[in-house]
């Protein structure tokens, strides 16, 4: 019995220890790693499709998966500190017009208002290294055929001509996929009641999408709005 | 039965006890022995080097001063004097930060260079000073009225000496700030940018600069820079090419800061430390035409980094990483093999309070073992501080100095030790950390059970010596043929 115990708690030990030594997989290092390679002309506005494609090009896990994804703000382009946190909020799904509600990470408060007017959700299934899972991606409708595409947006990572480049972003039924919405699901009548009395995404979101996009000055959602709308 | 608890508890304790000093290592590495410095008073410091100053076969720290004398720190009868009162080498008036030392005129005698910067970037009122010795007067080469033209009227930051043809006729890289780097050489006796024709006048946020054996066997140059890609600078007969981005060390949305050469698998080839200020960290080897970065959760962290280090303080055979950072602890890695960064707490040298600009490593008092200067300032002046690890009695050492043919320190050549457990690579540093340069000797420790020693020497023009038999704890001068 003595000897059983004295092995429990050496193995025990030495558990914690290789706890204690595992080396956890670094997001966010990764993605400042690669940033030149995501962006090689160091454009990055409104890039969020680019950071998705190149994400979900990558052999991972669904948990890898996710974790890139809580790293950069699919409005902006801009990486986002670990650790941030995220906003809930509702977007409209493409094919049913349901409102689908989520946690959306993003680099500022516009942005969280911009997502929400701008864009949809679709589902979309996809088989990682350790299985197939479904979740919801955020989508903006195909800009290339725009005449007003705004000019400080690399066209070329978005587009082949009039059709989505889909070397570069990822094609969703005809539309470009920006980002993941987090634990994305229907919404009940509470969720909607809680994003609209949020001082963000109601409050504030409704004096920002009522404000004409020529006076709007806040943050690079204004590109992301001329490249979504 | 209480008793059989406490028993067991125990043996628990006992066994958890021998497990953990795996990520907790010693206390105490190193002992601080600032008081050997006479008259340390606060003062704003910067770059050190290490140079032998006054030609009488010793090194000397070269402290800059931001408003402060400059200091030439020798060791003389226990103690760290000051030993140069020219009044253009202390230069009390001017805001030094850079400094490396080499031979740019195949004298024998190292130059040094001081980069004066008294903006944060842009255009400077002050220019750098390039001090050489005549009948044992210092004077400034940058003051000769041939030489005026080409003034460095940039704020810049570091600078790194670069013998890029391999012939000993070495060359000054400055990396400026907010203006175009810089490259001196001296051609028909008169001081020349050639920044342009070498294709290294790029404008960066320039900070951090290492030159040796990275990529070829001439003189590469690895320069870590600010709001802006890094550049690996490739050595194409002389002249150079960045491919930092093809090698993967461009770190475009970092800040760079402070960067070292470290053989990090002890494999005999130099790879590269690059410190981020506020960023991660990097430990950078080559694989497949491609720079890695193997550096652990510990060792990435972000900082407030100044300099980095790569050397061995303790003897023990293994390289330690010294960080330096500013109004943060300092922190410490031993490289152990396969290139596993293991944190060694700090007890001495952590410097909660400090204010770290700037540190360099030579073993200054001749007794085997590395010394490692700490110089302050910034936002508050502080004295230096002196630190030296404590050693254990049964180890060794072998320190290799290689000096070219016109009998100068053979900056950027890059010495190996081969024996029975490793080929460990070390480069003659041509500058380094940030803003700073070590002494031109490969310093090792020996390991246990180590025996065969063979020490290799590529010269900056690539060609290789080998040295055999050779007897440790000593010091090896090998002379370029």
């Amino acid at each position: 019995m003595k000897k059983i115990l004295v092995k429990c708690l050496l193995l025990l030990a030495i558990l914690f220890q290789i706890e204690v030594i595992a080396e956890e997989k670094n997001y966010h290092k990764e993605l400042i790693t690669d940033w030149s390679r995501i962006f090689p002309d160091k454009n990055r506005n409104a890039a969020g499709p680019k950071f998705f494609k190149y994400i979900i090009d990558k052999e991972n896990t669904y948990k890898d998966f996710i974790e890139y994804n809580k790293l950069f703000c699919a409005v902006s382009g801009s990486l986002i500190d670990p650790d941030s946190d995220s906003e809930f909020l509702f977007l409209k799904e493409s094919k049913s017009n349901n409102k689908i509600c989520g946690n959306y990470y993003r680099c500022c408060v516009p942005c969280s208002c911009d997502v929400m007017k701008y864009s949809e959700v679709q589902k979309m299934k996809y088989k990682f290294i350790d299985g197939s899972r479904e979740f919801y991606v955020i989508t903006i409708k195909n800009p290339c055929n725009k005449n007003d595409f705004p000019n400080r947006v690399n066209k070329e990572y978005f587009c082949d001509g009039k059709k989505i480049n889909n070397d570069q972003v990822y094609n969703l039924n005809n539309r470009i996929v920006i980002g993941l919405l987090h634990n994305g699901r229907t919404c009940k009548n509470d969720d909607i009641d809680l994003v609209k009395n949020h001082q963000i995404t109601g409050r504030y979101c409704e004096l920002r999408n009522n404000t004409p996009l020529e006076e709007l000055d806040a943050g690079m959602g204004d590109i992301f709005i001329k490249l979504a709308r | 039965m209480f008793i059989k608890k406490v028993n067991y508890l125990y043996k628990f304790l006992i066994i958890f006890s021998l497990i953990l000093p795996i990520n907790s290592s010693r206390a105490e590495f190193f002992k601080d022995i600032s008081n050997i410095i006479t008259i340390n008073e606060s003062r704003l410091s910067y770059g050190v080097s290490v140079t032998d100053i006054n030609a009488d076969g010793n090194n000397e720290f070269i402290v800059t001063g931001f408003g402060y004398p400059n200091l030439a720190l020798g060791y003389i009868d226990g103690k760290l004097k000051n030993i140069i009162q020219e009044d253009v080498f202390l230069d009390r008036d001017r805001k030094t930060i850079g400094v490396a030392a080499c031979d740019i005129d195949k004298d024998g005698f190292e130059e040094i260079y001081f980069l004066n910067t008294d903006t944060y970037s842009g255009t400077k009122k002050y220019s750098d000073r390039l001090i050489d010795k005549s009948n044992n007067n210092y004077f400034d080469l940058f003051e000769l009225e041939k030489n005026i033209e080409n003034l460095n009227l940039t704020a810049g930051r570091s600078v790194v000496c670069v013998d890029r043809k391999g012939d000993g006729e070495y060359g000054i890289y400055v990396a400026n700030y907010g203006g175009p780097t810089r490259f001196y050489e001296i051609e028909n006796n008169t001081i020349t940018d050639k920044a342009k024709t070498l294709n290294l006048d790029k404008v960066t946020g320039g900070r951090a600069v290492v030159s040796g054996h990275i990529l070829t066997d001439r003189a590469d140059i690895f320069a870590a820079n600010e709001r802006g890609a890094n550049f690996l600078l490739k050595n194409n007969d002389g002249k150079f090419e960045d491919v930092a981005f093809d090698y993967r060390v461009d770190d475009v949305i970092q800040n760079g800061r402070g960067t070292a050469l470290s053989d990090i698998y002890y494999r005999g080839r130099l790879d590269i430390l690059s410190g981020n200020w506020n960023g991660y960290h990097r430990a950078y080897v080559l694989e497949n035409k491609e720079f890695k970065d193997i550096g652990n959760k510990a060792f990435d962290r972000p900082s407030r980094i100044r300099t980095i280090i790569s050397a061995d303080f303790d003897n023990d055979g293994f390289d330690e990483v010294f960080m330096n950072n500013i109004a943060e602890p300092n922190k410490l890695f031993k490289i152990n093999e396969n290139g596993k960064f293991e944190e060694i707490k700090l007890k001495a040298a952590l410097e909660t309070q400090g204010f770290g600009t700037g540190a360099a490593v030579a073993d200054i008092d001749n007794d085997g073992i590395l010394e490692l200067l700490v110089s302050h300032g910034e936002s508050k002046a502080q004295p230096l501080t002196l630190y030296k690890a404590k050693v254990e009695k049964n180890n060794k050492y072998l320190r290799i100095k290689p000096i070219n043919k016109f009998g100068a320190p053979a900056r950027g050549a890059t010495v190996t030790l081969i024996s029975n457990q490793r080929k460990h690579s070390k480069t003659i540093d041509a500058g380094s950390g940030y803003l700073c340069q070590m002494e031109p000797v490969a310093h090792y420790g020996i390991r246990k059970n180590e025996k065969d020693f063979r020490i290799e020497v590529k010269w900056t023009n690539g060609k290789k010596d080998f040295t055999d038999k050779i007897e440790i704890n000593q010091t090896i001068t090998i002379k370029q043929k």
